[in-house]
């Protein structure tokens, strides 16, 4: 009896902890403002339950997988697809979160560099690839 | 004479092809007494040209001006934005752009998979999992699939509910919170949009050397 009621709470404690993650998940996106950039560069207006799905179905999909171990043998040119996409994202991801913390344009502004904005963007992203690179090809192995 | 009175209400944004004849009619709802309602309404506001871009505001003021011309015995009331934002597109309705929304698909998709691996690799995920199944039940070695099937119903349940989509029945008229954020960030476009058109209209109007 008490294993029983040991078991039910495990279970409504794995249910409120999915709870808030899942709904955390989507309010920091919703925070930084990446899909209402992905609906004006697809033009897809009043269609959001097409990216609604799509964050649904990767987050379920991808959450099982890692916790249940599903695998699939699959071969690695495959891998093509997941890499270029999470890249994009986090690329995404990464200069949402500089531009919700106005980093930008402070820093243009004290330093009188507004004309360089362009510039100013440019070596971020430069920067961002290159630590990038380096990171994977030079520091990471090391750690093995 | 209060029947020479032409009540507007400007539209935010409309579609319109290029090339197009735009007439009052087409930007605005108009009120007025039914000898002029239709004259009005076919007046010629702008016709699009290539250089108007793709975006091109027309101001209320024009609009009075051009009414006035017309006959200048009419009162002009507005209501509403002073302002309308013609959007150029080249079927007159703003279409989806298909390749790229299945791109978008598969972004958020790989990108929110990654992000959600990424959490459970970040705070430990199944170490804790593991601890709170012996906490609660006394026991540690079992695989946790108590919690993780319910975890994982709950991750969806949870995003669900923030997307407003479970309690559609009820909370019927209530938009989701992305759609608010949404409808805020083409608002925020408009915003910017029209601020630049005005400072190019009076820049315009104050001839180049200004």
């Amino acid at each position: 009896m008490r294993e029983l009621g040991g078991e039910i709470l495990v279970a409504i404690v794995g249910l409120s902890g999915g709870f808030a993650v899942g709904s955390a998940f989507v309010a920091l996106l919703i925070v930084l403002d990446l899909i209402p950039r992905l609906v004006q560069l697809t033009r897809a207006y009043r269609r959001s339950a097409i990216f609604e799905s799509a964050l649904l179905a990767g987050v379920i999909g991808f959450n099982c997988a890692d916790l249940f171990d599903w695998r699939l043998s699959l071969g690695k040119g495959w891998l093509v697809a997941p890499a270029v996409f999470q890249g994009v994202f986090v690329g995404m991801l990464a200069a949402a979160l500089t531009e919700v913390l106005n980093v930008i344009p402070i820093v243009a502004k004290r330093l009188r560099l507004n004309r360089y904005l362009l510039l100013l963007l440019l070596a971020m992203v430069l920067g961002k690839v290159a630590g990038s690179l380096a990171d994977w090809l030079l520091f990471q192995p090391m750690h093995d | 004479m209060g029947d020479g009175i032409v009540y507007l209400r400007l539209r935010r944004r409309v579609d319109v092809m290029p090339g197009a004849i735009i007439t009052l009619g087409d930007i605005a709802s108009i009120e007025a007494d039914s000898r002029y309602e239709d004259r009005i309404g076919k007046l010629v506001i702008w016709k699009m040209r290539p250089e108007d871009g793709n975006l091109l505001m027309i101001d209320m003021l024009q609009i009075v001006r051009l009414i006035r011309r017309l006959d200048p015995s009419l009162t002009v009331e507005t209501f509403g934005e002073p302002h309308v934002l013609l959007e150029v597109t080249s079927e007159g309705k703003v279409k989806p752009r298909y390749l790229l929304l299945v791109a978008a698909w598969l972004l958020l998709f790989f990108g929110s998979g990654m992000a959600i691996m990424n959490f459970h690799a970040d705070v430990d995920m199944p170490v804790v999992q593991r601890r709170i199944v012996e906490l609660l039940t006394g026991r540690p070695d079992r695989h946790a699939w108590l919690f993780e099937v319910p975890y994982s119903l709950g991750v969806g349940l949870g995003m669900l509910i923030f997307f407003n989509r479970v309690f559609r029945k009820r909370l019927n008229d209530e938009p989701n919170p992305l759609e608010v954020e949404m409808f805020m960030y083409q608002q925020n476009v408009n915003h910017y949009v029209i601020t630049q058109e005005y400072a190019k209209t009076r820049q315009r109007e104050d001839g180049p050397d200004a």
